[in-house]
């Protein structure tokens, strides 16, 4: 691709494939219990925590994990017990975590519209390194496991919370477990898409799977799929074009979902 | 003397962000293998109080005790060995989950962590699937069922963990005359050949099946009867007449 060294490459396009499948399979959880909003704000405070890392010199990465694991553990239990409204939640918190984000690239040394600020805005094809990867490959990892591990009580879950208790299965623990991995995968794939993005694959992959399934093994192996094809389609538009990787990503995976709700075989009447 | 199954101690139970109990001084017991209707007007806590026994709402006062443990304690395990009908349910056409499905998690609970179901998990599920009529529509989408059919598969749900006591709120709210007789039946069957317990609330007196020798007549969140049937049914009229 244009010259570039294979192995920047095979980082680019595996970084992709992890980052899409990570989020398609958590994504399963964050479109069936409309956990849209919680996401929403823990991208925006990921960003936040990322900007605040470089206006502080400190890893942007370690302040992004910070800030999506602190907003799943604070609004985790607000969303659960006081039931607020999602629109609510994003009202209020979305522009306190997008003012803290332009807040703490204002004050970063340099540039405030840096390459380094700029890619964690719009993600960066470049800003993926080895360690990036491995990481990834761990979380993608971790979240297969889980979810295998796991799939009676998920699948209760996600069908209905209250028959879920009723059959036996506690269901907090795994809610927190949801979010807590929700809060790392938005983190580490703020490299590559970009904190005003990174929620689109959280959404877009596992929101097309449920066009087509209503087994919901299927939906988990498709939605990963199709995070991986969003992802890697983004990449070669992003090579291609000269775009920005995020909003290459976003382009794709509107046009997928809406491609899949047109085909989808639910709405069909014969 | 039986031993008791189920036993409330001046239970109450308020729902958050309420001030007034929706059941309150609630004494009962429950002897193993009887077969209880609960009636009552709209808003007298019938609901309340099977979600009370089976620890799905926690009570704010008294203590509740089923199977000899304490519910606060062991709600979730308890819950495996508790078949419950929710009188209100609402599955879309989207809801991913095949009608097989739904009917094996409800032994979820039983199966436990780290296993996975057995041949015997799923020949429970098929014998349930096959006593409510339901078979042929295993492989189909519950959100595709009618209202009718989606209360079976919640009943066969029910069934399939093999539980010790059956809670059913107006378990033929959304079945017509012939598959209410049907369902009625059956229950009977079971709390019969298995020495099932079997809470059974229904506003409709006339649908009290004729096994259920004992009725508690529920109103304002207290137990203002309880005894045999034909008592506490002409007291429910008598209070409705005046």
């Amino acid at each position: 691709m244009y010259g570039l060294p294979w192995s920047l490459i095979i980082t680019l396009v595996s970084g992709a494939a992890l980052t899409g499948a990570a989020c398609g399979l958590l994504g399963t959880f964050v479109v069936r219990l409309r956990l849209s909003s919680l996401g929403f704000t823990m991208s925006h405070a990921a960003f936040a925590g990322a900007a605040l890392g470089l206006a502080l010199g400190i890893e942007p990465l370690t302040l992004a994990l910070v800030g999506a694991i602190l907003t799943a553990a604070v609004l985790g239990p607000i969303a659960e017990r006081a039931k607020l409204p999602a629109d609510v939640i994003t009202g209020v918190l979305f522009p306190l975590t997008m003012a803290l984000g332009l807040i703490f690239l204002y004050l970063a040394p340099g540039t405030a519209m840096s390459s380094s600020a700029l890619g964690l805005l719009w993600g960066s094809l470049f800003a993926m390194t080895r360690e990036d990867l491995f990481r990834l490959l761990g979380l993608a990892g971790t979240i297969a496991l889980t979810v295998w591990l796991f799939f009676k009580e998920f699948q209760a879950l996600l069908f209905d919370r209250k028959l879920a208790e009723e059959s036996g299965v506690p269901t907090r623990p795994f809610y927190y477990l949801i979010l807590f991995l929700t809060g790392m995968t938005i983190a580490l794939a703020l490299r590559l898409v970009g904190g005003l993005l990174v929620f689109v694959l959280l959404q877009s992959p596992a929101a097309t799977a449920f066009q087509f399934f209503y087994d919901l093994k299927k939906i988990f192996f498709w939605a990963a799929l199709f995070g991986v094809i969003y992802a890697g389609a983004g990449l070669g538009l992003s090579f291609a074009f000269d775009l920005p990787l995020g909003s290459a990503i976003v382009l794709i995976s509107t046009l997928g979902f809406g491609l899949a709700v047109w085909r989808s075989p639910k709405r069909r009447r014969t | 003397m039986a031993d008791s199954i189920i036993e409330l101690k001046n239970v109450s139970t308020v729902y958050e962000g309420e001030r007034v109990p929706a059941i309150r001084d609630i004494d009962l017991t429950i002897e193993s293998g009887e077969f209880v209707a609960i009636i009552g007007p709209n808003g007298a806590g019938k609901t309340t109080l099977l979600e009370t026994i089976n620890g799905l709402l926690p009570h704010t006062r008294g203590q509740v005790r089923v199977l000899g443990q304490d519910v606060a304690r062991f709600g979730t395990q308890l819950r495996s060995q508790i078949g419950y009908v929710p009188q209100e349910f609402q599955f879309d056409e989207t809801t991913p989950v095949l009608v097989r499905d739904v009917v094996l998690m409800g032994r979820y609970g039983r199966i436990g962590l780290f296993r996975r179901p057995t041949a015997e998990d799923y020949a429970q599920v098929q014998e349930a699937l096959e006593l409510l009529g339901l078979a042929e529509l295993a492989e189909r989408p519950l959100g595709k069922l009618s209202g009718g059919q989606q209360q079976k598969v919640l009943l066969a749900r029910a069934l399939a963990k093999e539980p010790k006591i059956l809670l059913l709120d107006e378990p033929f709210s959304h079945l017509d005359c012939a598959a209410r007789e049907e369902v009625a039946e059956l229950i009977t069957r079971w709390h019969r050949e298995r020495s099932l317990t079997v809470l059974l609330v229904l506003h409709d007196l006339e649908a009290i099946p004729q096994s259920c020798h004992r009725v508690v007549l529920l109103n304002g969140g207290r137990i203002r009867h309880d005894g045999a049937r034909e008592r506490v049914v002409r007291a429910f009229t008598l209070a409705h007449r005046e």
